[in-house]
């Protein structure tokens, strides 16, 4: 995730760093305006650091996404509805056909929280 | 050889019971036999925890000092319905709340009175001369009541469409959202852990058979309500005491863009009393078929995509046109697995016994649609047989000549073989004025994908897309493309601006 000020959304700080370091990124969500914005890369592993110092530039600020969503294990009922709502494949079931979240690969669409029946997940940025 | 109810109630008493789930039947009778898994097992548990919208309670308030014939009456603001009399109502599960529309309902009611939570009632009455009062708010618990007896008409359905969308937009439904262009593949039931799966030609289960509801030791009132064995859709009436029951296996849900409904975990019994019976429990997952259906199409018979088994669905991904679809469940089959389990530990405790039906189900029977008296109207009654066009080429200047002309708000933009390919509306038109573009061509300021109708869609689905895409009129065109007229919402009337907002 990386967060961009007011001076920040100036420049080309993304395409700047991805010449620089060599990087391919793959920018799965992003919302930037005049004054400020976000966008969620997706970077290889074996990349993210050498992308990261590539893009350490004026009013941007980096974070790496992990745990986007939270799963109330009391509310939830293992129906596994989100399993196939997410395209991104965050949600699956275990051998015991219990909910297993990973949040690594969450774009933060929402749509789970959104359609969970039970109200049992919910999505931070 | 034949086993007794009475022979399997006395090892129930005396704890020589064998109980096994519905799971590992099928694997028990390939290694003994039918005969031999007759001799070794007493009964199979099955079990199923899903989304049973068809669900309620009724509850006995007792009578007040002044005492009152209750009308109309709110549970925490869910409407229960009382024309009972005088302290009774049947609350139902799906029923929303006044204020907090679909995210709680009577479920939620229901679960939190299952809960120990304390719940507010509201009542209005017109008053007469044995019960003078006219209005009453109380709050109560469940404990508090007289009688809080589950009855759900419509529960554990013998096995149920899977659901897909193969529209181009997504649909909101009892299935769950279903993605645009077939993204993803919902299903609900338990498969061969179902109740009725393992008992399809309801040689055991009837009135009177004893089962596990939402916790409580319950029982199986008879022919559930749109049952239809005939063709593998049994479904069953239910009731337990809601005194007994735990939020284990009760659970209000809401699903986003349809409503509430209530999960409910079912569970039957099934003594094994002849070789009949064991051949049912045989069931795999392998054996249960049911069809993929487009829940896009908005009508009551919905398309097939596909067979497939119970065993395809609950693998996560189904092939359709050559496509892996992420496929899940809405029912839980960890919970069903729980509610068999938790019925066998109660058989084996001895605090579940066995009973026979006293009344059987018929097995044949088969649903049958609604047939509406009067006609449903159709598009093509409703719809401007007049109607002018123009083709891609033409100017924008001559657009609005022919809308002019027409006194119309929306022209459909033709090819060479009147084939429908755009539309340009009065707004299209007096934007390109504003902007000094009366000189391009229509082709430059239409918009594309047009939002049309068949003629032979009922007047309600046009109605319906005519409030989502937020528009004046749907173009009514036949297969082949050809306009056949324009149907506009204000001819609609009521259907359109009746609907509120969401």
């Amino acid at each position: 995730m990386v967060e961009f000020d007011a001076i920040g959304v100036q420049s080309p700080n993304i395409a700047a760093a991805i010449l620089k370091s060599g990087v391919l990124v793959n920018v799965d969500r992003a919302q930037i305006d005049g004054d400020e914005g976000w966008a969620l890369l997706d970077v290889a592993n074996a990349d993210t650091e050498k992308f990261i110092a590539a893009l350490t530039g004026k009013g941007v600020s980096i974070r790496i996404q992990k745990d986007a969503v939270t799963h109330n294990r009391t509310k939830c009922v293992d129906c596994g509805l989100c399993i196939s709502i997410c395209q991104k494949k965050v949600f699956s079931f275990d051998e015991n056909w219990q909910l297993v979240v990973n949040s690594e690969r969450c774009v933060l669409c929402g749509r789970c929280a959104m359609y969970c029946p039970h109200r049992a997940l919910s999505i931070e940025k | 050889m034949y086993k007794s109810i009475d022979e399997i109630n006395e090892r129930i008493r005396d704890g020589s019971v064998r109980v096994v789930s519905a799971e590992k039947m099928p694997d028990i009778i390939d290694e003994l036999g039918v005969e031999g898994a007759l001799r070794e097992v007493d009964v199979v548990t099955t079990g199923t925890f899903g989304a049973m919208c068809s669900s309620g309670a009724f509850l006995n308030f007792g009578h007040p000092e002044i005492p009152i014939r209750m009308e109309k009456m709110w549970i925490n603001n869910v409407e229960a319905y009382a024309g009972l009399a005088a302290v009774d109502c049947y609350l139902g599960a799906t029923q929303e709340s006044t204020i907090r529309h679909a995210e709680y309902g009577g479920a939620h009611v229901i679960e939190d009175l299952i809960a120990g939570k304390s719940v507010e009632l509201h009542a209005r009455a017109k008053g007469t001369d044995c019960y003078p009062r006219t209005a009453l708010t109380n709050e109560f618990t469940l404990e508090e009541l007289n009688q809080a007896i589950m009855v759900n008409p419509r529960n554990s359905y013998q096995c149920y469409s899977a659901a897909t969308n193969m529209g181009d937009r997504a649909v909101k439904t009892y299935m769950g959202c279903l993605l645009a262009g077939h993204r993803n593949i919902t299903y609900s039931g338990a498969g061969c852990l179902s109740p009725l799966a393992n008992d399809p030609t309801f040689s055991v289960i009837g009135s009177g058979t004893p089962i596990f509801l939402g916790g409580a030791n319950g029982v199986v009132v008879g022919e559930g309500t749109q049952s239809s064995p005939g063709n593998g859709f049994g479904t069953l009436m239910t009731s337990a005491n809601m005194k007994d029951m735990s939020t284990d296996y009760i659970r209000a849900a809401t699903m986003t863009g349809y409503g509430v409904t209530m999960y409910v975990g079912v569970g039957v019994p099934i003594p094994v009393l002849n070789e009949e019976i064991v051949k049912h429990t045989a069931v795999r997952d392998e054996d249960l078929k049911t069809n993929i259906v487009d829940y896009g199409t908005p009508s009551r018979d919905r398309p097939v995509i596909k067979q497939v088994t119970y065993a395809e669905l609950k693998s996560g991904s189904i092939d359709l046109n050559g496509e892996e679809i992420r496929c899940s469940s809405l029912s839980s089959y960890k919970k069903a697995r729980e509610v068999a389990g938790e019925l066998k530990s109660r058989i084996e405790n001895g605090s579940f016994t066995m009973g026979l039906a006293t009344r059987p189900i018929d097995a044949l029977k088969i649903n049958k649609p609604m047939a509406e008296k009067g006609n449903v109207r159709r598009v093509n009654e409703m719809m401007v047989s007049a109607f002018v066009t123009i083709t891609g080429d033409e100017s924008v200047k001559q657009a609005a000549k022919r809308l002019l002309k027409g006194e119309t708000n929306h022209l459909p933009v033709i090819d060479a073989e009147n084939r429908l390919i755009g539309i340009v509306t009065t707004y299209d038109v007096s934007k390109a004025f504003a902007k000094d573009e009366q000189d391009m061509t229509v082709s430059e300021i239409m918009t594309k994908n047009v939002i049309s109708i068949s003629p032979d869609a009922p007047v309600d689905f046009a109605a319906r897309k005519l409030q989502q895409h937020n528009i004046g009129a749907l173009v009514v065109i036949d297969s082949g493309r050809h306009i056949l007229g324009l149907l506009n919402s204000y001819d609609l009337g009521d259907l359109v601006s009746g609907r509120g907002s969401n």
